[in-house]
């Protein structure tokens, strides 16, 4: 009887603090048949879609560690990439050297960014997550200014099919026909009809493997007892502005090589809205993969992108099987990725209130002891 | 419910007792001292440089524009339209930041609201100006639980209101788009017309409230320059109505929340009711806000358009000289006038002058900058 | 000491991107190479035009010329090679020579004429540099989309 109802409690216990991850399988488990998407298909797309959103979704992982929340910002490091790319394709390196070349290009342009962005984010500690969310808008706006205006008359950028006719100004659409996938379809492996990109998930891996090291590190082991506690962390001699300075700009570049990855899957840069997407549905996509705002891990991500992109693949057919209008479905599954982070936050702000108010408890009541005990003295 | 037992154990009742002996007298005047820590002295110190800036490129601007060929008046016209499209929406950011619940990003639930309040008005057939009040009418309580759903969340995750708000903001209104095409409209002026069902993205409010607050006693003083005097007095009606509110004890006791919660609370005031309460007039600010934007603008925008429009209003408010947990009417008159002055200015003028309309550009890098600005402030006020 | 040795390695780091990138910048460049078989007149001379030619790269065919045709491939680098097949006259026997060319690091599109080169004209004579003119669709002003912090709910992800 007794450890049944241990059982039933311990269940309970996994269903609150998995919620977010049941939800979606169950939403996905109902949608696949809707959909009638042949398993084929779907598998496909799924594992094309991991290989193009993985590395972007890692870039996460860090700022988490360092406990600045979800980083908004990683846009930034999409803007760095996008304009790394306009670059090479004006000067019309094509194929591996092209996005090698981007890749190396958007270096300083991320670091540069990255450190923008963390000093803002030191001014405003506590609330981390709204102003990355606003930085990434107000750079959005940057980003304009410099894509749309001083490109091709302050910066040279030369090639028609890259400028405005009107001759300063990036096109709506910057076409990388000629590096189209070109780190996918190197040592692509087939099997059973799906396409395997093995070269991107090689690199994935490396990634992985970096972020698992890095935590091991003196850098890393500092930014963890940051995330912790800062004022412990100071007490204890970290530099924590510097540290989580650092966590940024880490964040920032690999989202940056994410957005290479991903663009030269896709095969084409819009211009201007590329890049204003990408933050919130990586985050959904980790959220969904059970992460929270103060932990998460490698699993998270992988389980994240198989769940929250089978969600996004099936959504607009079953939307359209069950209502006659495939709007509806589009309309979900945004509503799925906002939902989803709304939720995780909620989550996360109700625990972090009530483990303060039971420290809050265990003081108040240490305290009483402590009166009762000098009354009895 | 466990958030108050939480606060009794909190704050054991003797301590309680203690402390609001002790504290009353000095936290009621804290508040008020607030407000008139001598006027000079505030005003240095809240005209901050972003403000100076915009203010310097706005009268730029207003100087600039009959050089290049821009009709003045019609400048001015402009700029006092759009002030009385946006004004109430900036209005709804004061209760909110003055219980200390921040900025309120989640706007878009009240204009949810507001929108919800159009489209029934319509579809129950009001017509003219009637169908305004009766969108009015049937907003507010929508309004108000909504509100009531949206402050109790709040009041569950204090600290974190700001992103929490923007993404309830963002889920309501990804979950009405849904809404907006399975809900059982069918005035044929607001579905598709093929369909039958299915509300379109944008409605003319031509034969509805178009221009309802706008003609009510519009002063005509050439073609291009009608003062649309009607919509300026609702809002200075509810300007007035928000001031007065402030000033009540109500009011005051919600002021004394945002600027110290925990003496607020040692003086006896229900922290979590006042917060719902601000926030509950929050929402329906947002929600007559939408409203009064609509017949301005003379259409009911739908689906995507609520998304972003908190962004424009907070930055508003802030370059009126509000801060994350500071915020009176001037502000809200000030900031207004001062972003839809830039709104409105910089394009015809840009355009007219070097032929290269950055209007777009220069919106986004102030209003967002400026929001920036004040989230890297530190909170004052909240500490203390 | 430490510090020192620390700054030379990240130098040296630095240093070896950018000359990875340098090297990226010269093998990755990017060219489309047009093939014209037609007649080419070069100082009063004029080259006879095979009946047909095969253009071979890497063994895969990527254009099969008769007179008065022009194919084209696309080619990252600067050393182009090409197996051309050659057929002088209708019905005679495919006569397969490789060659090699080298293109010119700073034209897009390049364009060979097969019989000069076969000629063994100047490299002046049969290469120049084909400018491509933007079609309707490219040179239209896609002007930006007014609304720039809506939300592209088809975005795809």
């Amino acid at each position: 009887m007794e450890e049944n109802k241990g059982f039933g409690a311990k269940a309970l216990e996994f269903v609150r603090n998995n919620i977010v991850p049941i939800l979606f399988i169950l939403i996905c488990a109902f949608c696949i048949p809707l959909s009638g998407f042949s398993p084929a298909y779907l598998i496909n797309e799924i594992v094309t879609r991991m290989g193009r959103n993985i590395f972007l979704i890692l870039c996460l992982l860090i700022p988490i560690m360092a406990g600045m929340g979800l980083n908004f910002a990683m846009t930034l490091g999409a803007m760095a990439g996008e304009i790394a790319l306009i670059f090479v394709s004006d000067w019309q390196i094509w194929g591996i050297p092209g996005v090698v070349l981007a890749m190396i290009l958007q270096i300083p342009f991320s670091i540069l960014l990255g450190l923008l962005c963390g000093s803002i984010l030191n001014h405003s500690k506590g609330r981390e997550m709204i102003t990355s969310y606003i930085i990434s808008f107000f750079m959005t706006g940057v980003y304009q200014l410099v894509v749309l205006y001083m490109m091709g008359s302050i910066i040279p950028i030369k090639h028609f099919s890259v400028k405005l006719p009107r001759g300063y100004g990036i096109r709506n659409t910057v076409s990388l026909l000629n590096m189209r996938q070109c780190l996918d379809n190197l040592l692509a492996v087939n099997i059973g009809g799906v396409k395997v990109p093995v070269l991107t998930f090689l690199i994935i891996g490396v990634l992985c493997l970096f972020i698992l090291w890095f935590r091991k590190t003196k850098l890393g082991q500092d930014m963890r007892a940051v995330g912790q506690d800062m004022e412990v962390a100071r007490d204890a001699g970290i530099n924590v502005e510097r540290t989580r300075l650092i966590s940024i700009v880490i964040s920032t570049v690999m989202a940056g090589f994410g957005m290479i990855i991903y663009l030269q899957n896709m095969g084409n840069i819009s211009t201007y809205s590329s890049h204003s997407q990408i933050g919130m549905f990586c985050i959904a996509a980790l959220l969904v993969g059970g992460a929270s705002v103060d932990k998460a891990s490698i699993g998270n991500v992988f389980l994240g992108v198989i769940l929250f992109h089978t969600m996004f693949i099936v959504a607009p057919k079953a939307g359209a099987a069950i209502t006659g209008d495939s709007m509806i479905g589009e309309y979900f599954r945004v509503f799925c990725s906002y939902g989803v982070i709304t939720i995780a936050l909620v989550m996360y702000e109700t625990k972090k209130r009530r483990n303060k108010s039971r420290t809050a408890q265990e003081l108040a009541r240490a305290a009483a002891e402590e009166a009762a005990k000098e009354a009895a003295k | 419910m466990s958030e108050k037992k939480d606060n009794n154990l909190n704050s054991p009742s003797k301590l309680n007792d203690e402390l609001r002996s002790a504290i009353t007298p000095a936290a009621a005047p804290s508040a008020l001292q607030m407000r008139e820590m001598g006027p000079l002295r505030a005003l240095a110190a809240s005209f901050g440089l972003p403000r100076l800036i915009i203010t310097g490129f706005l009268l730029l601007m207003f100087i600039v524009a009959p050089f290049v060929g821009n009709d003045f008046w019609k400048q001015v016209a402009n700029v006092i339209n759009r002030f009385s499209w946006n004004a109430v929406l900036v209005l709804a950011m004061v209760p909110m930041i003055h219980s200390g619940c921040g900025l309120n990003f989640g706007l878009p639930l009240g204009i949810i609201s507001g929108l919800l309040g159009a489209t029934m008005s319509i579809e129950l057939g009001f017509t003219g100006v009637g169908s305004f009040f009766a969108a009015i009418l049937i907003a507010t309580p929508i309004a108000i639980v909504l509100g009531s759903g949206y402050g109790w969340l709040l009041n569950r995750i204090k600290g974190g209101e700001m992103m929490i708000a923007t993404y309830v903001g963002f889920s309501s209104v990804s979950f009405m788009c849904m809404m907006w095409l399975l809900l059982p409209y069918h005035s044929p002026t607001m579905v598709w017309g093929f369909a039958g069902k299915g509300l379109r993205t944008t409605i003319s409010l031509e034969g509805f409230y178009d221009k309802a607050l706008a003609n009510f006693l519009a002063i005509k003083f050439s073609d291009d320059f009608i003062l649309p005097t009607g919509t300026l007095l609702f809002f200075a009606l509810l300007a007035f109505l928000m001031w007065a509110f402030l000033h009540t004890k109500t009011g005051t006791a919600m002021t004394a929340v945002g600027s110290n919660p925990t003496f607020a609370r040692a003086a006896g005031v229900n922290v979590d009711r006042m917060r719902l309460l601000s926030v509950i007039l929050s929402t329906w600010l947002g929600a007559m806000g939408i409203l009064v934007y609509e017949q301005g603008f003379g259409f009911i925008q739908l689906y995507n358009a609520p998304f972003y429009m908190a962004l424009p209003a907070v930055s508003a408010i802030l370059i009126g000289g509000a801060s994350v947990n500071k915020a009176s009417i001037a502000n809200v008159v000030i900031g207004t006038f001062l972003f839809q002055g830039m709104v409105t200015m910089t394009p015809t003028v840009m355009n007219s002058a070097i032929h290269m309309d950055m209007s777009e550009v220069i919106r986004v890098i102030v209003s967002q900058g400026m929001i920036l600005y004040a989230l890297t402030r530190k909170t004052e006020g909240g500490g203390r | 000491m430490k510090n020192g040795k620390k700054l030379l390695i990240r130098c040296a780091f630095v240093a070896a991107l950018l000359a990875v990138a340098a090297v990226m910048m010269v093998i990755g460049r990017g060219h489309t190479v047009y093939f014209d078989n037609k007649a080419l007149e070069y100082n009063g001379q004029t080259c006879g035009v095979p009946y047909k030619v095969v253009v071979y790269i890497k063994g895969e065919q990527v254009a099969k010329l008769y007179n008065k045709e022009r194919g084209m491939t696309t080619h990252i680098g600067q050393n182009f090679g090409m197996a051309l097949g050659i057929t002088q006259e209708k019905g005679g026997d495919e006569q397969i020579i490789e060659v090699s060319q080298k293109l010119p690091y700073s034209m897009d599109g390049v364009i060979i004429n097969i019989p000069g080169f076969l000629a063994g004209l100047p490299e002046e004579a049969y290469l120049s540099e084909f400018i491509a003119e933007p079609t309707a669709e490219e040179m239209q002003d896609d002007t930006l989309t007014g609304e720039e912090d809506e939300l592209v709910i088809d975005a795809e992800f």
